[in-house]
């Protein structure tokens, strides 16, 4: 698992990759947390490179979702693969949280 | 043809990567489709990441059991320990999942996952250990 980091304007894109499982989920969360910077108006996170995500890593999502929220930051996912989306779905986690089909349809709407 | 995976891990969350890519690997001897692998990969971590958090034992000192069986229709998967009495499917908490963001908690969202996934769950305490026996059709 990795996660990589672009900047376009006030809008950060976090990329990550590879697999997000129970025995990784703490290294996951202290990359997403230590990548989003004090001046960001918005986060992307792109996870059309995640193979695999279980429940371990949607608690990283929500508690970074919740940080993000009391900062007034606004937060959306893209680029899901089916396998990723059905699990999104079946948390409940896309009523709460914006899902994009690609990141340029993300960044247009968090621009 | 049916085809089967026996492993026995120490109850530690480092051995379950290890665990899935075994499944992984039956999985696509067996061609199950990218919903079916990834049903039954996640529905393991979720059971042995439960056994290993809630089970009592320290991390290492005792064994998961973890065999599944790939036939034609269906995917069987049972995995058992030594810890203590859990019944994961009626002791861990009901997800909200209507709630807000800032409400939302993650409890019960791994066993959630698996009653979603599986076309059957169920659990036994057998001779001091726990069973927890999942079923997931192919098609």
């Amino acid at each position: 698992m990795n996660v990589q980091v672009d900047h376009h304007d006030k809008v950060l894109v976090a990329r990550v990759e590879g697999r997000v499982d129970s025995s990784n989920s703490q290294d996951f969360e202290r990359q997403l947390q230590g990548a989003i910077g004090e001046d960001v108006q918005a986060v992307v996170v792109d996870l059309g490179q995640l193979a695999y995500i279980s429940s371990a890593g949607l608690r990283v999502v929500l508690l970074v979702a919740k940080t993000l929220g009391q900062r007034n930051v606004s937060i959306s996912l893209c680029a899901l693969s089916h396998p990723v989306q059905s699990v999104f779905e079946i948390s409940g986690f896309n009523r709460i949280i914006q899902i994009y089909d690609t990141q340029a349809d993300a960044l247009a709407a968090a621009g | 043809m049916s085809a089967n995976l026996h492993l026995r891990v120490p109850n530690r969350i480092e051995e379950l990567p290890g665990v899935s890519e075994a499944v992984e690997a039956l999985g696509r001897e067996e061609g199950w489709t990218q919903d079916v692998t990834y049903a039954i990969v996640l529905g393991l971590e979720e059971v042995a990441t439960n056994v290993v958090r809630h089970g009592g034992s320290e991390p290492g000192s005792s064994e998961i059991e973890i065999e599944v069986t790939s036939s034609d229709d269906e995917v069987r998967i049972e995995v058992r320990d030594s810890g203590k009495a859990f019944d994961p499917f009626h002791e861990a908490p009901e997800p909200d999942l209507d709630a807000e963001v800032q409400d939302r908690q993650i409890g019960g969202l791994g066993v959630h996952f698996v009653k979603v996934l599986m076309d059957e769950t169920s659990y036994s305490r057998e001779g001091g250990r726990n069973h927890v026996s999942m079923v997931k059709r192919r098609s």
